[in-house]
């Protein structure tokens, strides 16, 4: 019924709607486009210093290729690792046990003396 | 299946029942007519008989107000679709804190009752509750609010880790800018095809925020008429199918995919740190604001949230944004939506043409990024390949296309999880919904 109804009109589409659809698609594509060369770049301006740091202290000589981040299924073992380590740790305890006494403050909700009949 | 039979029995059951006090009610009038008139000219009624006659007449007007009497076939038509949504959110849990309170809202919204009477119930009637609870909806003052608690929830890590799969997302909204062409082929005008388009950017906030700028019922055009209210049909399009992800994305990704690139298996994503997850709010939206300040009300909110939560010294704030807050403006605006599908107003041919643009905006959406990610994999390495299915996460359904790419993954392999890196390409779909809303509403406003 709806489809009978369904009428097209090709000619609709002028010049300004064509300009609409492909310059706005252009425009979110660059927008995107430029938010991936930034981002791309920002770990490698971050890293600079590190790097630097790192070599100026020589403690590790690094290629331009390695990449210093370490990789998620690194850091997930690490803290597997580390969870199991510090579950399988006790408490230190002194051994020496004592009776001690125990001093209970005075207060009227627990004391004895309300809950006596004469 | 039983259920929903039993619930179409109970609706044909009041269907009938309130055509039958209508034909009553229709027969007593006309004995009331004939009393009256006997009455009038008699002149020799008793006290009994006028308290009796307006007993009857208190009665009749109960039933003239009562929903029985003004149901017509389309309240309850919209009054199953109401249970229907109800009943997917219950039994197959397709989004159900968004089809819960759009379903309510159907079945408030198509309640029948004597329009024009002045007692403000509906949503389209000035003064009444639901109208001032609809503010927010066509005012554009909703969707911003659920993109701050977007933001303050939404982890960018994957985006951030691997920022080539941020065109994947950009790629996706090609359906966003083929269906405004379909729909102004179909005869619909500029403002109204543009706002119909974006329901293949899968966004549904970003939806209402378009067309309550641009398909308001409100707007003159060039020609002097108003541009159609379409508020209504484009927010239901877009959550009905952001709710059908499961179901409308599956085949078109095995249609494009060989089984081949379903298991080809993405590097893990790396480890970001805390500087880059606080910069890139910052840089986001200084980068998208300059390119389309249209869209600062969504993306200026998006970002704000995300600085919220990576600042790591607002966390109240953040967990406001990200729980109360966002439930409180689904809540509302789930069940306002549903209500501005009176019969009267969205049983229309252009909200079914709507509901068909849709599908078709949402189908292309999603093969765009699947067709694009195959296109990135010519130029990539071979140890450095994206996962097609990773594509059809472009659509900025989150994180629902992202569970779906991830189940298709694991279909074709038990042991390959592409969920985090399927997380990318979706909020990059929601920065790039965002942007061609924009661009869309400075060019057709």
């Amino acid at each position: 019924m709806i489809i009978n109804t369904i009428s097209f009109d090709f000619s609709a589409i002028t010049g300004f709607e064509i300009i609409v659809a492909v310059v706005g698609y252009v425009i979110v594509f660059s927008a995107l486009v430029i938010m991936y060369y930034v981002y791309n770049n920002i770990p490698k301006l971050i890293n600079i210093k590190i790097r630097q740091r790192l070599e100026k202290e020589g403690k590790y000589k690094i290629s331009e290729n390695e990449e210093l981040h370490i990789p998620g299924d690194v850091n997930a073992a690490i803290s597997m690792a580390l969870y199991l380590y510090f579950n399988e740790l006790h408490d230190k305890e002194s051994n020496i046990i004592t009776i001690k006494k125990v001093s209970k403050q005075y207060s009227p909700w627990s004391s004895k003396i309300y809950g006596l009949n004469e | 299946m039983k259920r929903l039979f039993t619930i179409i029995g109970i609706i044909a059951i009041l269907f009938y029942i309130s055509t039958a006090f209508i034909n009553v009610d229709k027969q007593e009038n006309s004995n009331n007519e004939k009393e009256t008139t006997e009455v009038v000219s008699e002149k020799s009624s008793t006290q009994d008989t006028q308290s009796e006659s307006a007993a009857r007449k208190g009665i009749s007007r109960f039933f003239d107000y009562s929903g029985f009497r003004n149901a017509t076939p389309g309240h309850l038509l919209m009054l199953l679709v109401g249970l229907f949504f109800i009943f997917l959110a219950i039994k197959y849990d397709y989004e159900p804190l968004l089809l819960i309170p759009i379903g309510v809202g159907i079945l408030i919204g198509n309640i029948p009752f004597m329009l024009n009477a002045g007692l403000k119930l509906g949503i389209y009637e000035e003064g009444s509750v639901m109208s001032y609870l609809y503010f927010g909806v066509t005012q554009g003052i909703y969707p911003p609010l659920i993109f701050l608690g977007i933001g303050a929830m939404t982890d960018f890590s994957s985006l951030i880790s691997n920022p080539r799969l941020m065109l994947l997302g950009a790629a996706a909204q090609v359906g966003i800018f083929l269906t405004f062409l379909g729909a102004l082929i179909l005869g619909f005008r500029a403002p109204e095809a543009g706002a119909i388009g974006i329901i293949g950017g899968a966004d549904g906030p970003t939806a209402i925020f378009l067309s309550s700028k641009l398909a308001n019922g409100i707007n003159i055009l060039p020609d002097g008429t108003t541009v159609k209210n379409l508020i209504g049909p484009i927010a239901i399009a877009a959550y009905s199918y952001m709710a059908l992800v499961p179901v409308i994305q599956p085949p078109i990704m095995k249609l494009l995919t060989t089984k081949k690139e379903r298991i080809i298996r993405m590097k893990p994503p790396r480890t970001v740190s805390k500087l880059e997850k606080m910069l890139f709010p910052i840089i986001g939206l200084l980068l998208t604001a300059f390119i389309s300040p249209s869209s600062l009300p969504l993306l200026g909110m998006l970002f704000f949230g995300n600085i919220l939560k990576e600042s790591g010294v607002t966390k109240r704030l953040a967990d406001t944004a990200r729980t109360s807050l966002i439930d409180i403006v689904t809540i509302i605006l789930g069940l306002t939506i549903g209500a501005s599908t009176q019969a009267d107003v969205f049983l229309t041919e252009q909200s079914m043409l709507i509901f068909i643009l849709g599908a078709i905006s949402f189908m292309i959406a999603t093969a765009g990024g699947i067709i694009f990610a195959k296109v990135m994999n010519l130029f990539l390495a071979n140890d450095n390949k994206i996962n097609p299915l990773v594509g059809a996460a472009g659509v900025s359904a989150v994180p629902d296309s992202a569970r779906v790419v991830q189940n298709e993954g694991l279909k074709a392999d038990p042991s390959n999880h592409l969920l985090m890196h399927a997380m990318a390409p979706n909020v990059a779909g929601v920065i790039g919904s965002a942007v061609a809303a924009g661009i869309l509403l400075s060019f057709l406003l």
